[in-house]
C-alpha cells in the first residue's frame, strides 16, 4: 500500500499539461534539472500531491475513528456540522471580498470549529445526565449542519456572480491553490492528530463495544468518546480549512479497510490513512488532467472514483 | 389653406423620417420577445450596468429609476435607486418603481423576469451584450426606443471610431500574447465569448484562450504555463497575488514583470468606454503607441 501509494504520488508529479518523465520528477524534487521543470514540480504540482495524501490520510483516519467511537457505520466526518461550519466561515470570508487563501482556511476552520463545540454543548444539554448518548451527537451535527446550509443559502442569494463561483468552487473542494505553508499546516495537524487517534485507538476498540462493556472494562466512556470526537472533528476542520469540502472519503474509506479484515483500529486507522491519501491523490491526479484546459472539482471526483469500488466491495462490507 | 397643407406635408416628411427609422414589422429581444414601439418611455429601469451606462451616454439618465448595485459609472448613476444585483431580479422591487421601461440583461437567470414584467404590462427588452457588435446594437435600439435615434448612432459611431483608432495604430506592430487573469480561485480566465477577447486582439494582443468559445472559463495554472503568455493582465488585487504568489513565479511574463494592472472600471462593461478601454489597453501592451 506505501509502495502503491509512493508510485502514484511520482506519477501524479509528473502528469500534467506538462507531462515530466518519473526520473525528471525525481531529480526536480531535488531542485536539478531545467528550471522551468523545477519550478513546476516544486511550486505547482509537489505540494498539491502532497496536500491531496494528507488529506485524504486526514479524512480517513477522521472516520474511521468517529465510526468507531459512535458506533455508526454512517458517522462521517462531515455529518458532524464540521462540513457546514467551515462553509459558513468561508463564505463570509469570500463576502467580505477576502481573496487570500490564508483569511479563507482561518476563517473556514473558525467555523468548523465553532460548529462542532456547538454541536457537542447542545448534546450535552440534551444528554440524560451528563452521559452524551452518541445518537444524540450525531443529531445535533446533522441540525447545527442543516443550520449551516441556510446560513450559506442566503449569503450567497445576493452576492456577485464571481463571489458566487467562488465559494461554490471552494465548496466543491480542490487543492488547486495549494502553497507549501498550507501544506505544513496540515502536516503538522495531520501527524499531530493522527499519532494521538492511534495513541487512543485501543479505548475506540472499547468504545466501539458499547458503552455498558466499555464502563465495565473502566473507561471513562464520555470522555474518551468526546476526547476522539473532538480529535477527529479537528483533523477533519483542518482538511476543510485547505481544500474545502471533499466529501465520501471519510465516510466510505473505512468500511474499505474493515472489508479487507481489519477490526482493530490502530491497524484500522493506518490503513484507513494509507487508503484515503491513495484516493484523494488519484482523485486530485484525474480532476486536474481529464478535461484541460480546466479542472473537475476534487470532491467528485473522489466519490466517482470511489463509489464503484465501494459497491463492489459491498458484500464483503455488509 | 396653404399653410394647413404645409403643415400636412411636414408632418407627413416627418412621419416618413421616423418611418424609415422604425424598427421592421416585428423586432424581437435576445429572448426572443417582441420590441413594443411605443411612446418613449419616461421611467427606465436599467438592471444591467452596461446599459445604465449607456441609457446615460444617450442623455436619458433624469429618467432612469432602478438600476443594480453594481451600476456606479458614470458617477450621477449612484443617485439612482439600487434595485438589487440584476440577476433574478425582485419583481416587486421594480413593479414598485412603476417604469415603463424595463432593460435586462438577457441570461438564462433573467428569463422568468422579463416573462412576468411582461405579464404585468411593463414593456421589457432583454439585451446580451456580450461582444462589442453587441453594444453598438444596443446603443442603436436604445437610441431609437427612448427616442433619440440620432444620439444613439452618434454614440455607436464615436466608440467605434476610438476603437478603429487604436486598431490602426497597433496593426502592424507583433502581437503580444495575453493571459487575462479574472479571477484567482477557481482561476477564470476570458475567452472568445467576451468583448475583452476582441478587446486584446484591437489592442494589439492575442488572448491564449481565444480558441475556446465560452465568455469566462475556469482553466487550470498549469495549462497558462504551458501556453506561456508573454503578459499578464490582471486587475489591481490580482496583480499583487500574482507578482506574490509561488506557484506564478514559473511562467516567465512574472519573471520579467511583464504583469500588467488593466483600468477594471474601464474594461470592465461593454459600454460607452469600450474605446478608451481599448486605447488603454493598447498603451498597456504597446506603451506609448497612441501618443
Amino acid at each position: 500500500m506505501i509502495a502503491a501509494l509512493i508510485a502514484l504520488a511520482i506519477i501524479a508529479v509528473g502528469t500534467g499539461a506538462v507531462s515530466i518523465p518519473p526520473l525528471d520528477v525525481l531529480q526536480a524534487v531535488r531542485g536539478m534539472g531545467e528550471e522551468g521543470v523545477v519550478s513546476i514540480v516544486q511550486n505547482l504540482r509537489l505540494p498539491r500531491v502532497i496536500l491531496a495524501a494528507l488529506i485524504g490520510a486526514a479524512l480517513g483516519m477522521s472516520g474511521g475513528a468517529l465510526q468507531g467511537t459512535l458506533r455508526n457505520g454512517l458517522a462521517e466526518p462531515y455529518l458532524l456540522g464540521v462540513s457546514g461550519g467551515a462553509a459558513v466561515g468561508a463564505v463570509i470570508a469570500f463576502g467580505t471580498g477576502a481573496i487570500s487563501n490564508g483569511v479563507i482556511a482561518i476563517s473556514a476552520f473558525a467555523g468548523a470549529t465553532a460548529a462542532v463545540m456547538l454541536a457537542l454543548l447542545v448534546a450535552r444539554a440534551a444528554g440524560s445526565g451528563g452521559r452524551g448518548d452518541p445518537r444524540t451527537l450525531l443529531m445535533a451535527g446533522v441540525v447545527i449542519g442543516a443550520f449551516a446550509n441556510a446560513v450559506i443559502m442566503i449569503a450567497l442569494a445576493n452576492a456577485p456572480p464571481n463571489t458566487i463561483r467562488g465559494a461554490l468552487w471552494w465548496m466543491m473542494g480542490s487543492v488547486a491553490d495549494t502553497s507549501w505553508p498550507g501544506v505544513g499546516w496540515l502536516a503538522a495537524y495531520v501527524i499531530l492528530g493522527g499519532a494521538a487517534l492511534i495513541y487512543w485507538a485501543r479505548e475506540i476498540d472499547i468504545l466501539a463495544l458499547g458503552e455498558e462493556s466499555a464502563a465495565a472494562l473502566g473507561v471513562d466512556v464520555e470522555s474518551a468518546a468526546r476526547r476522539i470526537y473532538l480529535l477527529s472533528a479537528l483533523l477533519a476542520a483542518a482538511t476543510v480549512a485547505a481544500a474545502g469540502l471533499i466529501g465520501f472519503v471519510g465516510l466510505i474509506v473505512p468500511h474499505i479497510v474493515r472489508a479487507a479484515g481489519i477490526r482493530h483500529h490502530r491497524p484500522l486507522l493506518l490503513a484507513s490513512a494509507l487508503v484515503g491519501a491513495t484516493l484523494v491523490t488519484g482523485a486530485d491526479l484525474v480532476a486536474r488532467t481529464v478535461r484541460p484546459p480546466g479542472e473537475l472539482p476534487l470532491g467528485a471526483v473522489t466519490a466517482i472514483l470511489g463509489v464503484p469500488f465501494f459497491l463492489a466491495q459491498l458484500r464483503r462490507i455488509a | 389653406m396653404f399653410s394647413r397643407r404645409a403643415a400636412v406635408a411636414i408632418l407627413i416628411a416627418f412621419a416618413a423620417c421616423t418611418r424609415s427609422d422604425a424598427p421592421p414589422s416585428r423586432e424581437s429581444d435576445d429572448f426572443g420577445d417582441a420590441i413594443a414601439s411605443g411612446t418613449a418611455p419616461v421611467r427606465i429601469v436599467s438592471l444591467n450596468p452596461a446599459t445604465t451606462d449607456l441609457l446615460f451616454a444617450l442623455g436619458v439618465g433624469q429618467r432612469m429609476v432602478g438600476r443594480t448595485h453594481w451600476d456606479l459609472y458614470p458617477d450621477s448613476a449612484k443617485a439612482v435607486t439600487d434595485l438589487g444585483t440584476g440577476l433574478r431580479p425582485n419583481i416587486e422591487a421594480v413593479l414598485g418603481v412603476k417604469p415603463d421601461l424595463v432593460v435586462l440583461y438577457a441570461s438564462q437567470d433573467n428569463r422568468n423576469a422579463a416573462r412576468q414584467l411582461r405579464a404585468a404590462g411593463v414593456n421589457t427588452i432583454s439585451l446580451k451584450i456580450d461582444h462589442i457588435a453587441d453594444f453598438h446594437r444596443a446603443a442603436r435600439l436604445l437610441g431609437r426606443i427612448v427616442g433619440d435615434s440620432a444620439r444613439g448612432a452618434a454614440v455607436s459611431d464615436s466608440v467605434a471610431r476610438t476603437i478603429e483608432l487604436v486598431r490602426a495604430a497597433t496593426e502592424k506592430l507583433p502581437k503580444r500574447r495575453v493571459f487575462w487573469h479574472i479571477w484567482d480561485a477557481p482561476l477564470i480566465t476570458i475567452a472568445a465569448g467576451s468583448y475583452m477577447t476582441e478587446l486584446i486582439t484591437i489592442a494589439g494582443g492575442e488572448n491564449i484562450y481565444s480558441e475556446m468559445p465560452e465568455p469566462s472559463p475556469t482553466v487550470s495554472i498549469e495549462d497558462v504555463l504551458k501556453r506561456n503568455p508573454e503578459y499578464i493582465i490582471s486587475g489591481p488585487e490580482g496583480a499583487i497575488k500574482i507578482r506574490s504568489d509561488p506557484r506564478w513565479s514559473a511562467a516567465p511574463a512574472v519573471k520579467a514583470g511583464r504583469v500588467l494592472v488593466a483600468d477594471t472600471t474601464l474594461v470592465g462593461r461593454p459600454s460607452v468606454r469600450l474605446g478608451e478601454a481599448a486605447a488603454s489597453l493598447a498603451e498597456l501592451l504597446h506603451p506609448g503607441v497612441l501618443r
